[in-house]
């Protein structure tokens, strides 16, 4: 256990680095600094401010590879820094990139987390529902909506909810965001609506196949035989054993959420972490934009090493392993 | 040099009428030096950016950049403590300009009340069209932009539409001092200076194909002034009766001038092609792109094959820069009200590719500068006027830009905001703004009263089709 | 070269690749029933997606009518007359404009409307058929091939180089697929090439490690040891043996990744750096329209219909391709 537990850990560190480095090497050295200084400083910036703008955000420095001083290369930096969660200041307006970090934090958890506390257990329940009534018109229909469904780009979902639900027949604010708790929640019931109506599609039609499998053991059989009811049989018996395939969707949705809240916080102007990267996409903002890569790939990361511990205490055969 | 605490002087080395102008520019508004002193960014610190402080009748009570200000009024501005000075700036003008008092700009109970009228102003930046348009017709904002999308539902041909008339709406329209215009590169062999008389009627061919009027009526839903001179109406110089020959759409004058270039039907006949130019921008957005789809049609039509070289705005920079552009769009807002600060666009001294300045055409003539010189320091006068038109007539045949427009700015006002006055150049105006909140409230109730009936009608399909399965279901339990 | 006749070479090798892959797959007669089975299953699906197919080739076909055209023009395209093209809006089929209702060009024969420019929107519905084709036979012919010989050669042999390997999918894994996306558009710049190579690497991934997994097993059969114990070379083996026998799997990825990237470009066109003529920007233009008063639609419902119709159709043929190739190892693989 303790082993299983250090070597994936140990799997997690190692994939960090990996990233790091990837990330130092697009943003770093593909990525031209001269580009991103004129674009801080503006079409009329003179070639000594755009020297003096380099020596100020580092990038004189040697790249990899420093005789003098080893440590002194911003490749050094740049892990040090991202290792420390030092971010320094966006390339885009000089503004420290953690403070805005901190103030995006709040309102995207206003919308993923509402968005998975509602999504995922409705999801399973209509799942859960499609399954029960296998062989019957519900489960075939229910199939063919949800590949309508996951066949529509989010783009229209967020358009189509806008214009019908918010334009139309105003059952929400159509966009906007207020700090206070109370309004916030009229506001994020829009994004949080066409979030869910979004995922539902494909989230319901995965589970639907969990499910299905699981009734096809033999355990089922077992517990039918025994005389236990479909109803029973399904909440009982099928629905934790299929936890752990779910459990495994569900930890490669969560990093998801932080990027499929990217669209739906720009479009309903929530100003949270997806609005700042979307921001540092059309302001050419390398520095936040590396940021934000890594911490979604630290979330990733984080989230398959505890769902791997996870794994080990929803069903101990894993440990095995 | 400092006089004493309150006052300094400022010595000018040549003459420059124009920074009278200076001193109404944001830029030099009064700061408190403690406060840039203390909002230095550092250990935590907010930067002076980030968190401005003024000597305004409001100050800044929330400050997200790109989503939120709030202003609140300021107990402590000067106008404010010491009513009894009846300031100018402090109190509600007691006159204003002719058709002001008819407009009901100047209602008796408020002239020479003590400003501001507003206890907070809540500011939000709306990127998308469809929120931001809709927010306002439901009532949520009091005053708004017309996105050009929302135009037609707004205001059509000038004037409000009945639907927001009943609405208690109001129209608000102002002329920008600004000008859009398209660029040639003049440093380039091509269509510049090099390519002499060649490049000249080049340049002017392909002025007479662009119809800025159609621009404005597909784009801006006929918003703007139609321009044939860099100089925008308001300021001194801008002539409204002038036409320029070479604005007028007259394909036919076109494809007579382009084979007089050299380039019959468009085609070059170094390659036996059509003409190949290139059409720089740095805005790969879908919707820049089919601004700039429309402009290569009408010179397509010419047979010219102009190529829209759409880049990062960062590598568009990076290629005015070094020169490497031939045809471009920009456009000019004045910064104070003098043509020279229009004029100066094609001053060769302020060259793009030579000196970085904003002549970004890079138009060079000796004529020019001479005239501009000349007319740049002087009094509004007539000579000065004959000058401008020396001028616009030099531009007219060398076209280095192909004018526009100038721009014009649509605002819409619910019935309870007043004394509100278009204004063009001026921004701080908020503390001359009153609102009537009772009516806004109610509007608000009243005109967001959700449509209901599609979420029963869903709910019902919903059960319609789960209910036979269910009773199926229960009946073979049994 | 000029760009038309690039795109020209580029479709012939994404269409030869196709075929060659069919052909491989074709070689036994197992796989040759099976892709019949899938035309069985999903006939309507099928034939919409080989209509999608088809216009996007004859939209990729393109020639200069002499050397004074200045544009070359697609098969496509010439199914239109020359200037197809009005002021602005009108509606479907409508007479007039839509502002203003001045005359039409070609009154009634724009069957879904014009668009701001006054292009023909039918048209541009069509020729963003060609760019999802590009989207997936250029990623496709990017990324396969490398993560096929990555993924085979870890499997294969092991150790360091596979060690190596599964380091770069784990990193690569790892990051977000649209931050990543968008990370390399920004860096590499827009463009349709760069958008397929940014997709390219973030669809890599899927492919390389169904290759790497499949060739651990297959290194363990009877007919591969045997070849081995024959004196085979690694690359003979390889070529011969393993690479043919998970081709099935790739394609399976490819079908269930195919309306993913279509999906992705949507969303980065909406971003802002997508490519030139794809339904993605057609549907960026209408979050425009839709703010007009009265609401222009078509623009928006033609590309969504045609989005949508090429996305169902992918899905509705990928849950058959998947079912009749191999259900079982595809999702223990996931």
């Amino acid at each position: 256990m303790i082993a299983y537990l250090l070597r994936r850990l140990v799997w997690g560190a190692v994939t960090i680095l990996g990233v790091l480095l990837f990330l130092f090497w697009l943003f770093v050295l593909y990525a031209q600094p001269e580009d991103v200084a004129r674009r801080a400083l503006g079409e009329k910036a003179p070639p000594e401010a755009i020297a003096q703008w380099l020596v100020n955000h580092g990038y004189d420095r040697p790249a990899v590879w420093n005789p003098e001083a080893p440590l002194d290369t911003r490749l050094f930096d740049h892990l040090s820094r991202m290792l420390r969660f030092d971010f320094g200041a966006s390339d885009a307006d000089d503004a420290p990139i953690a403070a805005r970090l901190r103030s995006g934090i709040g309102p995207t958890l206003g919308v993923t987390l509402p968005l998975f506390a509602i999504g995922l257990p409705l999801s399973l329940a209509l799942a859960l529902g499609v399954a029960f009534f296998r062989d019957t018109y519900i489960d075939r229909l229910g199939v063919v909506v949800c590949v309508l469904a996951m066949s529509v780009s989010i783009l229209l979902y967020i358009l189509g909810g806008q214009f019908l639900l918010g334009k139309l027949l105003r059952w929400f604010p159509i966009s906007g965001f207020d700090p206070d708790p109370g309004l916030a929640l009229r506001f994020l019931a829009l994004p949080v609506f066409v979030g869910v109506l979004a995922g539902l599609g494909s989230d319901v039609r995965f589970f639907r196949t969990v499910f299905l499998e699981e009734t096809g053991r033999d355990y089922v059989r077992t517990a039918r035989a025994k005389g236990a009811g479909d109803a029973r049989v399904m909440l009982r018996h099928v629905l934790p054993n299929a936890m752990i395939p779910v459990l495994s969707a569900v930890s490669l949705t969560i990093p998801f959420l932080f990027t499929g809240s990217l669209l739906l916080e720009s479009f309903f102007g929530i100003p949270g972490l997806g609005s700042i990267t979307v921001e540092a996409i059309q302001n050419n903002d390398f520095a936040t934009l590396r940021v934000m890569v890594y911490l979604g790939a630290l979330l990733f990361i984080a989230v398959q090493v505890a769902t791997d511990v996870a794994y080990t205490w929803v069903d101990p055969r894993v440990r095995l392993e | 040099m400092v006089q004493d605490p309150d006052r300094f002087e400022i010595v000018l080395t040549e003459a420059y009428p124009q920074i009278l102008f200076w001193f109404a520019m944001p830029f030099t508004s009064p700061v408190p030096w403690e406060a840039i002193a203390a909002y230095d960014g550092q250990e935590g610190r907010d930067r002076f950016a980030d968190h401005p402080v003024g000597t305004g009748p409001f100050r800044i009570a929330h400050y997200a950049k790109r989503s939120r200000i709030a202003l609140e009024r300021n107990p402590t501005w000067w106008g404010t403590e010491h009513p009894e000075w009846r300031a100018p700036a402090a109190i509600y003008p007691t006159e204003g300009a002719p058709g002001d008092a008819e407009a009901g700009l100047l209602p008796p109970d408020v002239v020479g009340q003590p400003l501001p009228f507003l206890d907070r102003i809540e500011m939000r930046f709306e990127k998308e069209a469809i929120p931001s348009f809709t927010k306002f017709v439901q009532g949520w904002y009091d005053r708004s932009k017309i996105p050009k999308e929302s135009f037609d539902q707004a205001a059509r041909g000038g004037t409000l539409s009945p639907e927001m008339q009943a609405r208690g709406m109001r129209l608000e329209r102002t002329v920008m001092p600004g000008t859009y215009y398209l660029g040639f590169n003049m440093r380039d062999p091509v269509v510049g200076h090099d390519a002499g008389d060649r490049g000249r009627k080049l340049r002017q061919a392909m002025s007479l194909v662009v119809d800025a009027p159609e621009f404005q009526r597909v784009f801006l839903n006929g918003r703007g002034v139609t321009a044939q001179s860099p100089v925008p109406p308001g300021l001194f110089g801008y002539d409204p009766d002038y036409r320029n020959p070479f604005r007028q759409v007259d394909p036919e004058r076109a494809r007579r001038l382009l084979a007089e270039a050299g380039y019959p039907g468009g085609v070059d006949p170094a390659t036996g092609r059509p003409l190949r130019i290139s059409f720089d921008t740095g805005d790969p957005s879908v919707q820049g792109r089919l601004r700039y789809e429309f402009f290569v049609a009408a010179w397509r039509k010419l047979g010219l094959d102009v190529e829209i070289a759409a880049t990062s705005y960062n590598q568009f920079q990076d290629k005015i820069r070094r020169g490497a552009y031939q045809l471009f769009m920009w456009g000019w807002i004045a910064d104070y009200p003098d043509p020279e600060n229009f004029l100066f666009l094609l001053w060769s001294e302020m060259g793009q590719t030579q000196s970085g300045g904003p002549n970004t055409a890079n138009f060079g003539d000796p004529r020019f500068d001479a005239l501009f010189l000349a007319t740049r320091d002087r009094p509004n006068d007539a000579e000065r006027m004959a000058g401008i038109v020396a001028m616009r007539d030099l531009l007219e045949t060398e076209r280095p830009w192909i004018e526009l427009f100038h721009p014009e700015d649509y605002a819409l006002l619910h019935g309870w905001l007043s004394q509100v006055k278009a204004t063009g150049l001026t921004v701080p105006v908020f503390k001359y703004y009153a609102i009537d909140p009772a009516p806004r409230a109610e509007a608000r109730v009243a005109w967001n009263q959700p449509v209901r009936w599609p979420a029963w009608a869903a709910l019902a399909i919903a059960f319609a089709v789960v209910a036979p399965a269910v009773v199926t279901w229960a009946r073979e339990r049994q | 070269m000029e760009t038309h006749v690039v795109v020209n070479v580029a479709i012939a090798a994404s269409v030869a690749g196709l075929v060659i892959g069919v052909a491989l797959l074709r070689r036994s007669r197992h796989t040759r029933e099976q892709l019949g089975g899938i035309g069985r299953r999903r006939p309507v699906a099928t034939l919409a997606l080989a209509l999608y197919f088809a216009v996007a080739v004859l939209d990729s076909i393109s020639w200069r009518d002499g050397a004074g055209a200045a544009e070359p023009r697609s098969i496509v395209d010439r199914w239109f007359p020359a200037d197809f093209a009005e002021r602005s809006y009108s509606a479907p089929l409508a007479d007039v404009e839509f502002y203003g209702g001045a005359p039409l060009a070609h009154p009634g024969a724009h069957w879904l409307g014009t668009d701001i420019l006054g292009r023909d929107v039918l048209h541009l519905a069509l020729g963003g058929a060609r760019v999802a084709l590009l989207i997936g036979g250029l990623t496709s012919l990017l990324a396969i091939p490398l993560a096929i010989l990555l993924g085979v050669v870890a499997g294969w042999f092991g150790g360091r180089i596979d060690d190596t390997v599964f380091f770069l999918l784990s990193t690569l894994a790892s990051i977000p697929s649209l931050l990543l996306l968008v990370a390399l558009v920004m860096v590499l710049g827009t463009g349709a090439v760069q958008v397929c190579i940014a997709l390219a690497v973030t669809s890599w991934v899927s492919f390389c490690r169904v290759s790497r997994a499949e060739t651990l097993k297959l290194r363990e059969l009877d007919y591969v040891q045997a070849a081995r114990a024959l004196g085979a070379s690694h690359a003979r083996i390889l070529w011969r043996h393993v690479v043919p026998n998970l081709m099935h799997l790739v394609v399976i990825t490819f079908v269930l990744t195919f309306s993913q990237l279509v999906l992705s470009e949507a969303i980065l066109s909406w971003l802002g750096v997508g490519i030139d003529g794809s339904w993605g920007q057609m549907i960026d233009q209408a979050r425009d329209e839709l703010a007009r008063d009265p609401v222009i639609g078509w623009n928006l419902g033609a590309a969504s219909v045609a989005l949508f119709g090429l996305i169902l159709a992918v899905n509705r043929v990928g849950d058959a391709v998947r079912d009749v190739l191999d259900p079982r190892t595809l999702r223990e693989l996931q």
